[in-house]
């Protein structure tokens, strides 16, 4: 165990985990289909980030840079998944983000892939090289 | 919009660097050591913690102890039932004279969708979810939940959800009316629902949704625990009935809440994303109350199955006998949990709906009194000839017997097809199910709450205060639900904020009458609940402590089950070393100056 512990390190019947896990699911749900865009990327963002730290607490996992990476791109693929299949492909254009119901949202579950992958990524590098 | 999205997308950007900055506090995530399987505690790290849980608000907010998580569950249901409470006498109170005495058309319709919600998502199941995580890993011996962490995550998930069902009451005033609150009755029946274009329903519908998340990430949990989490002493043939129970409404709820969840993502994207499952030029308004039914029928059960559980488990306890039967109460059990998927339909025989479905329907459901009624004899025949002791828990149990034979045999009536199409959307229906869902369940919470208050907060209620509360819910119930089914066989519609019928269609001095009589019993009631709240509120603060680990003189008759037995262990470890954290559970501080 490091020097300083943390909380759930200091006490085997605490997390701080479980709470955001919730909060970011429930952001990410009212973001993505109410369409309110910042809501949908904070919350996904969220979300990503706390399944990254308790699977890292719990020691599914080692390090929760990688985790985080990896949900950043199971989230572009649902998005564009979903994009080739439902939207025709003459509307798929940066310029006509906003406008269409499913574009938008897509979009915003994208931009929170990328963020995600984006600082797993980066945080990965940075822990390596680091180290 | 634009300056809306901006502001947004600021308020986002604080609270998620707020989450971070937090979150670097009180964790160092480098310091995370692999656990074995990320179970809870292993033994070598128990060794070097002095103290189970951090203080203050943080041991609320970061806790995954199951015994807190079970108190956490419990408050969260009693604020919802009063909530819940209050909704249910507004009604009562608008329908004192036929046209209506305190609300408008659409202010009722909100409060009455509300109050079926709240009460069944975020009073019933709730309610249920405490009592299981706080026992059943004392009942059958294990540390903790198998999943601790989703056993928090079910939890946290609750709160968003009572805001986003509530919501709307919230947004109409501060929106101008643009997001009111949902008007859909609790059943949240196609068209209606896609057609009216309010944002307070996506809300409702979103919360909704993740309180079913909640309850399916709870279900597996209970699941995962009593099947690989048991000591060694309690293999299948000697598992206390309660555990059974709580088994049997996890699979339900396995089974069930799956299907809502998806069937209200179909209803938002019907109503945001133009799809077509409930239109009629698509899969039908119709395809909406199957999916619906085929939770919501299981949905009776998984409420009404825990709390007959409760039952089984206290009533032998002030009766000096063990429970008469107990197989068969497991098998019956079992048996209403497979035959709670074959009934759905008895909600739609005046649909139109093929009438040869509609018989098959109406055979499982009668089908369905047998277990019901195997488990009453077996109550009735536990209480024959034992030693009574009528304390409140003991009360409860019984009014709870009583008031689910009347719910039940009037549910019999309404499972008969001919019957039904004449009763169907009257009032007789209501009463029906609040003599299950009050006069039972509501009971049978009530029961536990007073039979485990000792083990919740290491003190005791005030008996008399206990009695008061049983003696004013029974009466006020029983006035109440009965008038109920007494408007029904006068034609009372459900649902109407008001009743100014023309006399061909329903005797209105009488209809008025019965309404008068149904809102003196709901006041009762009401009443009754406030004794309840000062008993457990005073109690708990100042109560008298509880210095025997048999506080119920179980023992003598040989019923002192496993988790009395840990509550005396926690009580003889506490005494010598006056430590107030070993007795983590209540929160208890001033344990210490006994």
């Amino acid at each position: 165990m490091a020097e300083e512990p943390g909380l759930s390190d200091q006490y085997p019947t605490a997390s701080p985990w479980p709470l955001f896990v919730a909060l970011g699911l429930a952001l990410s749900e009212i973001g993505v289909f109410v369409g309110l865009f910042p809501v949908a990327v904070f919350g996904l963002i969220l979300f990503g980030g706390s399944i990254a730290g308790i699977l890292t607490e719990s020691g599914y996992v080692e390090r929760p840079w990688p985790t985080l990476l990896g949900v950043g791109v199971v989230l572009i693929v649902l998005a564009a998944a979903f994009a080739v299949w439902q939207v025709p492909v003459a509307d798929i254009a940066l310029s006509n983000v906003g406008t269409g119901p499913l574009l938008t949202r897509l979009v915003a579950v994208a931009a929170a892939g990328t963020v995600m992958i984006a600082m797993g990524g980066v945080a990965s590098i940075m822990e390596q090289t680091a180290a | 919009m634009v300056a809306g999205d901006i502001v947004l997308t600021g308020l986002m950007a604080v609270l998620l660097v707020g989450v971070a900055a937090l979150l670097t506090r009180v964790e160092n995530w480098r310091s995370y050591t692999p656990l074995a399987g990320g179970g809870a505690v292993t033994g070598d790290e128990a060794a070097v913690i002095n103290r189970e849980k951090p203080a203050g608000i943080i041991r609320w907010l970061t806790t995954v102890d199951h015994k807190d998580i079970g108190l956490l569950y419990g408050v969260y249901a009693v604020i919802a039932f009063a909530v819940g409470g209050i909704m249910a006498m507004l009604i009562r109170l608008q329908l004192v004279t036929p046209a209506g005495a305190i609300l408008g058309n659409n202010a009722y319709n909100s409060i009455l969708t509300s109050h079926g919600i709240t009460m069944l998502f975020l009073f019933g199941t709730p309610i249920i979810a405490a009592f299981a995580n706080y026992f059943i890993p004392l009942l059958i011996g294990a540390d903790d939940m198998a999943f601790p962490r989703i056993n928090a995550i079910a939890f946290w998930l609750l709160p968003p959800a009572a805001l986003l069902i509530w919501a709307g009451f919230f947004l109409a005033p501060v929106t101008e009316n643009m997001i009111e609150p949902a008007r859909t009755a609790w059943t949240m029946y196609t068209p209606l629902s896609v057609e009216q274009a309010n944002p307070g329903v996506d809300l409702m519908l979103l919360g909704l949704h993740l309180s079913g998340v909640a309850a399916t990430m709870g279900a597996i949990n209970f699941i995962a625990t009593i099947f690989t989490e048991r000591n060694e002493e309690v293999n299948w043939a000697n598992l206390d009935i309660f555990s059974w129970t709580i088994l049997t409404q996890s699979a339900l709820i396995l089974f069930a809440f799956p299907l809502l969840g998806s069937a209200i993502v179909m209803l938002l994207l019907d109503r945001n994303l133009s799809t077509t499952f409930f239109a009629v030029e698509g899969g039908g308004p119709l395809l909406w109350q199957h999916l619906f039914w085929f939770f919501g029928h299981p949905e009776v059960y998984i409420l009404v199955l825990p709390p007959m559980g409760l039952v089984s488990l206290i009533l032998p306890k002030f009766s000096g006998r063990k429970l008469f039967g107990f197989k068969f109460v497991v098998y019956s059990t079992l048996a209403i949990g497979v035959l709670s998927f074959g009934v759905w339909a008895h909600h739609m025989f005046s649909t139109g709906m093929d009438p040869r479905l509609r018989a098959s329907f109406m055979a499982v459901s009668l089908a369905i009194a047998i277990p019901s009624a195997v488990k009453t004899f077996n109550w009735i025949t536990t209480m024959w000839n034992g030693r009574l002791r009528l304390t409140t828990p003991m009360l409860f149990c019984i009014g709870f017997v009583s008031n689910f034979i009347i719910g039940g045999v009037t549910g019999v009536f309404l499972a008969s097809i001919p019957v039904d199409l004449i009763l169907h959307d009257t009032y007789y229906v209501v009463g029906h199910f609040h003599y299950i869902v009050m006069g039972a369940i509501g009971f049978a919470a009530f029961a536990g709450i007073y039979y485990w208050f000792p083990i919740f907060t290491g003190r005791m209620y005030q008996r008399t205060l206990g009695k008061a509360h049983f003696w004013f819910s029974m009466v006020g119930t029983n006035i109440t639900f009965f008038a109920m089914l007494a408007l029904g066989y006068l034609g009372m519609p459900r649902r109407y904020a008001t009743y100014e019928f023309d006399g061909a269609i329903a005797p209105l001095t009488q209809v008025s009458t019965f309404h008068q009589a149904a809102t003196v019993g709901a006041v009762i009631l009401f009443i009754g609940q406030l004794f309840f709240v000062w008993n457990i509120v005073q109690s708990w603060l100042e109560g008298p402590k509880v210095e025997d680990g048999d506080p119920w003189n179980l023992e003598r008759d040989g019923m002192l089950d496993r988790e009395f037995q840990w509550f005396d262990e926690q009580l003889e470890a506490e005494a010598p070393e006056k430590d107030p954290s070993l007795l983590a559970d209540g929160g208890e501080e001033e344990q210490d100056d006994s």
